[in-house]
């Protein structure tokens, strides 16, 4: 097992790479321009052209991705085009809030999504079923953005239960914290919510199906036991590998969800960055996203091996 | 009152007694997103509107746009003209608490200088600036230059602010870091709370010295601090700034949008007002150096085809408070504005057609770079392009973001080489009061603004402007230089419109003269 976990975490060292590479490489070839934007509108070509040149991007392609790469060798993701702010900084500023926006929708997702799953398959063809799988269709139809301004005119404007938008940090206290984070959750959730449900019921269709769960229906074992003890844990590896593919949905979905709740995260933080071309930035964000999205992925391999015992590496 | 705000309220008032006094807070939401911090580096306006917070300037200008002492006690000339002396006020600091010194100020106007096209006509008429003393620099010029203090106080992009000479040493073309933002401006910046593209933070500068006399009228007369700390939220969506405006979560929005406008006004607790008569100028310009308009008579063609009202309904809506045709090349309001030539403007659009078809255009295409990610900009352009197929034009759309319109717009190649034929964008009516700063207004060719137009009797009458002793002077110039824009066509003006600012009521002296936000005389209920 051990062995297993340092391959993959050395195979990772490889796909950073090719990361790197094809990141810098559209960066650098896409149209836009760094010097363009500090400079601003009322700039002439020569002031970019100068800019360009006292910021170094104007030198060849290969120098700027050698130089790069030494520097992320060095575990140095550089600084800011703009701000001359160290990029690791930057991403230190703004982890917090992408951080516990995701793990609280995870939370939140898995908490509902699995339960509404399991009954709506327990409960195959009934009206509890229809709507589970008509409330999943809406989720994955209605785009973030429309649940976000839909629960902020609900929740914030009209009742005035919520804020409409900011963050404050948990440092601060758990209740302001918290709820910061409620209408984003729910709406970033939306999307997640549907897409465990969904594979959670199919799932579960599958394992109530077999000739196990008749036999312990047989022996006058509960429901409750029979779902959630026996069914449950044998669609556990397909559910956890969808969980962990939504992993990158999420890191879509924060982007939106973050802008729509004026978030200070780490998606918000990328877009910005790619609308000014600050190279180093989306460098750094990019190669972090990568860098979590393989590490989430080999904590849904290991996972496995404990729903799973068959499963072996 | 509703809930939430009143559970807070009773909370506060719960707590009052053990708490000391709150700060008094603005929480602001800018127009853009804070990313170059140095004003002198970029010509943003969103950097430009920072820039009067945390640096302050030799001279100011006050409501009818004369330059006025800011930083100076005043300045004497001699040797006719050609030796200007200036010397600072008593007890300006800067924010690290060191005092301001004649130095800073020459190394601040050099910097300036490198950047700015009024502040290089500056360094170009100066034979010498040098710090006579601690208190005292003077300016020996080549020839008389009368509008000396109206340069150093120029409002708009850029503006010569006054830094640690330390940090006005550095090269102007890169950008400091927070570190580096030090001036001696009424509001500090605070470096430790700055997230970039989320949240900037102003506190009162204690040390801050406001003019003794007068009163405050634009960036002149005294800076008198009413609040402890300034916060921008970037909020980039304008539906979240509208919720986050209505619900009190934020007191002060600098530009709203059209279609929200309906909605706020009907919000009792929020005043939605015009904050600026100078506006915006949406503008066409061509490439002068490319087929097809590199061809005068076709330039000339277009003026008929610009319905102005077109563009302000679609940039500012259909109420049209929002907006105004009759637009020449001065903004309208001010004091070279003229409708001296305009009837070549005049919207006829057969009259467009037919003077396209004798202009000799050969039905080349025309390369329109639209930005789409600026609302106005992506309004306008739309607008302009179908101007331009009903004025008879093949138009090749391009669309893209605005750092990659920009990008495009330094190639002088051929359309079909990846070079442009035209585009469209806003100026603030500040940079358009005049010849000195209006960059579409120049003929200097390949040396000029990106456009490149060469018009000899243009540049001419701008350097007659810069020579003129008097107000009556300057307006028969401007009168000529509009009808020579009319013959020439440099650029198109389009038509002026405004976005209106919103705040809560609990805001009051909120102003945005010129489109810079104003936080001194400002205080919050």
């Amino acid at each position: 097992m051990l062995a297993y976990i340092a391959r993959r975490i050395l195979s990772t060292i490889p796909v950073m790479l090719v990361v790197a590479f094809v990141v810098f490489s559209m960066l650098i070839l896409s149209p836009g321009d760094p010097a363009a934007v500090i400079a601003g509108d009322q700039a002439t070509p020569e002031d970019v052209e100068r800019i360009r040149a006292a910021l170094g991007l104007d030198r060849p392609f290969f120098v700027q991705f050698a130089e790069f790469l030494w520097r992320l060798v060095n575990f140095d993701l550089g600084t800011s085009i703009f701000t001359n702010l160290p990029v690791t900084h930057m991403i230190a500023q703004r982890i917090e809030p992408t951080v516990a926006l995701m793990v609280l929708t995870i939370l939140f997702s898995v908490t509902i999504a699995v339960p509404m799953g399991v009954i709506a398959a327990w409960k195959a063809g009934s009206w509890i079923d229809r709507a589970v799988m008509v409330f999943a269709v809406l989720g994955f139809s209605v785009p973030v953005f429309v649940i976000g301004y839909l629960l902020a005119y609900i929740f914030a404007l009209e009742l005035d239960w919520l804020p409409v938008q900011g963050y404050t940090p948990i440092a601060r206290g758990f209740w302001p914290f918290l709820e910061n984070l409620i209408l984003p959750t729910i709406a970033l959730g939306s999307v997640y919510i549907a897409l465990i449900a969904r594979i959670t019921r199919a799932t579960m269709l599958e394992v109530l199906a077999q000739d196990y769960i008749r036999t312990a229906k047989a022996k006058g074992l509960g429901t409750r036991p029979i779902l959630f003890l026996h069914a449950l844990k044998n669609a556990a590896v397909p559910i956890s590998t969808v969980v962990g593919i939504g992993i990158a949905l999420l890191i879509g979905g924060a982007v939106v969800t973050e802008s729509v709740f004026a978030i200070p995260g780490l998606g918000r933080l990328t877009v910005d960055a790619i609308l000014r071309r600050d190279y180093p930035v989306i460098q750094g964000v990019v190669l972090l996203f990568s860098f979590v999205y393989v590490l989430v992925n080999l904590m849904i391999d290991l996972l496995y091996t404990v729903f799973d015992p068959r499963i072996r590496y | 009152m509703k809930r939430r705000t009143l559970m807070q309220a009773g909370l506060a008032a719960l707590a009052a007694p053990a708490l000391a006094q709150p700060a008094r807070t603005i929480r602001f939401v800018p127009h853009a997103s804070l990313a170059v911090l140095d004003p002198v580096a970029s010509s943003a306006y969103v950097t430009r509107n920072h820039g009067f917070l945390v640096w302050d300037t030799l001279y100011g200008i006050d409501a009818q746009y004369r330059a006025q002492p800011q930083m100076v006690a005043g300045h004497g000339v001699e040797d006719g003209g050609l030796r200007w002396t200036f010397t600072l006020r008593e007890g300006l600091r800067f924010h690290d608490g060191e005092p301001v010194r004649a130095a800073d100020c020459v190394a601040s106007i050099r910097r300036w200088g490198a950047r700015d096209a009024m502040g290089g006509r500056v360094l170009a008429l100066a034979e010498e600036i040098a710090a006579l003393d601690d208190r005292r620099f003077a300016i020996r010029l080549r020839r008389p230059f009368a509008m000396l203090a109206d340069a150093l106080a120029k409002p708009g992009s850029i503006a010569c602010f006054v830094m640690p000479e330390r940090i006005a040493s550095a090269d102007p073309m890169r950008p400091f870091g927070p570190g580096e933002v030090v001036g001696s401006g009424p509001f500090r910046f605070r470096a430790d709370e700055f997230v970039l593209g989320a949240r900037v933070v102003y506190e009162r500068f204690d040390g801050y010295v406001p003019r003794a006399e007068g009163e405050a009228s634009f960036t002149a007369g005294p800076k008198r601090v009413l609040v402890d700390r300034v916060e921008w939220q970037i909020i980039p969506d304008p539906a979240t700034a509208a919720a986050a405006l209505r619900a009190g979560e934020v007191a002060w929005w600098e530009r709203t949008t059209a279609d929200l406008h309906p909605m706020l006004a009907r919000e009792r607790d929020v005043v939605v007002t015009i904050p600026d008569t100078l506006g915006f100028i949406a503008t066409f310009r061509p490439n002068h150096l490319q087929p097809p308009f590199d061809n005068p008579r076709l330039r000339r063609a277009l003026l008929p085809a610009v319905n102005q009202a077109d563009f302000g309904a679609a940039i500012a809506g259909t109420d049209a408070r929002f907006w105004r045709t009759g637009v020449g090349v001065f903004a309208p309001g001010t004091p070279l504005a003229t409708e001296a030539g305009l009837e070549a403007m005049r919207f006829d659009l057969d009259r467009a057609r037919r003077l396209v078809a004798e202009s000799g255009y050969a039905g080349e295409p025309v390369v329109l770079l639209a930005a789409t990610d600026v609302p106005a900009t992506a309004a306008m352009s739309e607008v302009g392009a179908d101007m331009l197929r009903k004025a008879g034009l093949t138009v090749d759309y391009q669309t893209m973001d605005w750092a990659s319109v920009v990008r495009r717009l330094g190639s002088r190649e051929p359309p079909a080489r990846g070079g442009w034929s035209g585009y469209f964008s806003s100026w603030a009516g500040l940079d358009h009061i005049n010849p000195a700063g209006h960059l579409l207004l120049r003929g200097n060719g390949s040396a000029g603004f990106i456009g490149w137009p060469e018009s000899p009797r243009i540049e001419a009458l701008r350097e007659a402007w810069f020579e003129a002793t008097s107000l009556e002077e300057q307006r028969r110039i401007a009168a000529d230089l509009q009808r020579q824009a009319m013959e020439d066509v440099p650029y198109i003006p389009l038509g002026q419109y405004f976005l209106p600012m919103a705040h809560r009521r609990t805001l009051s002296g909120a102003m945005q003269p010129g489109g810079i936000p104003l936080f001194w005389g400002v205080s919050i209920g």
